[in-house]
């Protein structure tokens, strides 16, 4: 059991601390000393969060009704909305968005594999966890800038074509090229968290089930496809989930060291794209429509998905 | 949990196999980065020569340009700082309401336990535009509080929901019995609570070191000027500008790297537990 003890508490049930145990009507002061108190402690954390996100997320949702560079500006009601969802841009990068989308079954694949053979418990295991794990320490801008010099024009990758004898490719020139090696870098950078999620998820599983199954004489296939992937079901819906909010949202400091965006507009994502709207081209209110349209769709695919992937239980 | 491991007829032979395996994959993961630490060390012209092999001698000579052109040890202080500085805070503020909401209970709590969970859900591309106006409009671009504010503010709603439930654990009866003897909010907290959830707080306060210390996005639009910069974008600018001088790259990555990897070498245990906290696996 790796999942740690605050996993499975919820809120404290029964006669609670907070309530007092017997006779309430006589405790009453006390309780609303509690409560006092329980307020008075949450309030710093709450100013803070009230002010630096529940109010700017409104003013996004201001600012994007605004046609603004952020000195002047002037309420243009829906236009930018209209103007996003009728750019052939804007199309062309969601499009662009959903290729990246091909790293996340070879992350699942990488993660599930090597968080079974971890399971094997075999001889230094543990060592190999953290290993892969490494990656997912290092920011975005480290593995992006190791990949770009890894691909670029005379980079080792090219200098490894030469020696076989093949022409070198200038990997960041071409579109596709660019986004392979940036999906490289993603499957790369992410496949060690996945194998955490999936090992803790395996962990969890009863030792019985092997049991049973062995007595059955059951071979490592069905044992794979009847114990070990329906028991951590919970586990791949929650990676599948989080890599997927993850292209959409968090590609910036990957595509920022790496491609900047281009050649052209090839290898922009949606997130990207925020950036380049609202402090390169200063259309702040642009940037911010866009950045909640996105929030839209992955809140529509977060749902999605969950409702797929937990409510598939009878296959 | 061995078991699985008892169930192997041929446990030799294929524990052998996944070993190797184990092996391959540990390769892939480790040689770029064994490769970024040796072109670092090695000149520029050894580099030209033969990208791959071990260099003729090292060199730190990429290290001190670092350094001294491109004041990589100011960035260093800058982001200890901020990063420093808004852990310490965020910390505070997170045990705090996390011990109320999970101990106190007082109307309202509820709405406020699930406006943080639903706030956490938020990407940072919503808010980075207007967060960069308000700062702005208090004359914040371009000072590091302005950007420990940002720091402050997203580490909140994540720590105040892990230690919720890390503070949720800790037994109501050792509480109890403390109230008894006379024990009010803060000796509850600094005695019982805190001591009780200190694995809880090392593995939050690990997770949250690590994302200040590789975000990009507000870091580099909050402090724009080059000698203010933080590690992670002084890092992506110079990587941005030399792409002819790989050694100098590399060790600026090793230079952005090295406390990270440390950092998960000493406190692996607490990532491995605290990782898939959230996920629903229990």
């Amino acid at each position: 059991m790796t999942s740690p003890a605050v996993v499975e508490v919820g809120p404290s049930r029964g006669p609670t601390f907070a309530g007092g145990r017997k006779s309430r009507s006589s405790r009453g002061s006390l309780t609303r000393q509690k409560q006092r108190i329980g307020f008075f402690a949450t309030l710093p954390a709450f100013i803070v969060v009230a002010s630096l996100l529940f109010y700017p997320i409104g003013y996004a949702i201001w600012i994007s009704f605004l046609k603004t560079d952020g000195v002047t500006s002037k309420f243009i009601g829906f236009k930018n909305y209209v103007d996003i969802f009728a750019a052939p841009l804007v199309h062309q990068v969601f499009l662009t968005n959903l290729k990246f989308l091909v790293a996340i079954p070879v992350v699942i694949f990488a993660g599930l594999f090597t968080a079974v053979l971890l399971y094997q418990e075999v001889w230094g295991w543990r060592f190999f966890r953290i290993v892969f794990f490494l990656p997912s320490v290092l920011s975005a801008s480290v593995i992006g800038l190791m990949f770009r010099s890894a691909f670029t024009l005379n980079g080792p990758i090219n200098s490894a074509l030469i020696s076989l004898g093949l022409t070198p490719i200038n990997f960041f020139a071409r579109a596709n090229m660019a986004i392979l090696v940036v999906v490289l870098a993603l499957i790369w950078a992410g496949f060690g968290y996945a194998m955490m999620i999936l090992l803790s998820g395996l962990m969890a599983i009863d030792s019985d089930l092997f049991a049973a199954a062995e007595v059955d004489g059951a071979g490592w296939w069905q044992r794979f496809w009847y114990i070990i992937i329906p028991s951590i079901r919970q586990q791949l819906a929650f990676v599948s989930i989080i890599n997927t909010l993850y292209t959409f949202t968090s590609l910036f400091g990957f595509i920022f060291v790496m491609t900047a965006g281009g050649p052209l507009y090839s290898t922009t994502t949606l997130d990207y794209l925020v950036y380049q709207k609202a402090f390169s081209a200063y259309d702040m209110g642009q940037g911010s429509a866009l950045a909640i349209i996105i929030f839209g769709v992955i809140a529509t695919l977060t749902v999605a998905q969950s409702k797929y992937l937990r409510n598939d239980d009878g296959r | 949990m061995t078991t699985v491991a008892k169930m192997r007829k041929f446990k030799w032979r294929t524990n052998t196999i996944v070993l190797l395996a184990l092996l391959s994959v540990a390769i892939t993961t480790l040689y770029p980065l064994f490769y970024v630490v040796m072109t670092s060390s090695r000149t520029l012209e050894d580099y030209n020569k033969n990208a791959y092999g071990l260099p003729k001698f090292f060199t730190l000579d990429s290290y001190r340009i670092l350094i001294n052109n491109y004041s990589l040890d100011t960035a260093a202080r800058n982001t200890i700082i901020v990063v420093g500085l808004s852990l310490a805070t965020s910390l505070i503020f997170s045990s705090l309401a996390g011990f109320a909401l999970a101990k106190y209970d007082f109307p309202g709590s509820k709405a406020i336990n699930w406006s943080f969970i639903a706030v956490m859900l938020l990407p940072s591309q919503i808010l980075i535009i207007p967060i960069y106006l308000l700062l702005s409009k208090f004359s914040l671009v371009g000072h590091l509080p302005g950007l420990m504010f940002v720091y402050i503010g997203t580490n909140i709603p994540f720590g105040v929901f892990f230690l919720k439930a890390t503070f949720s654990a800790v037994p109501d009866t050792i509480l109890d019995a403390a109230r008894i003897d006379g024990a009010g909010f803060f000796t509850s907290f600094f005695k019982i609570a805190v001591p009780n959830a200190a694995a809880g707080i090392t593995t939050l306060a690990v997770l949250q070191f690590l994302g200040m210390w590789n975000e990009l996005l507000y870091a580099y639009l909050i402090l724009p000027d080059q000698e203010m910069r933080l590690l992670t974008p002084a890092l992506a600018s110079i990587g941005g500008r030399y792409t002819t001088n790989q050694p100098l790259v590399a060790a600026a990555l090793c230079i952005t790297a090295t406390p990270t990897l440390i950092l998960l070498a000493m406190s692996s245990k607490y990532l491995v537990r605290g990782v898939p906290t959230g996920t629903g696996s229990s």
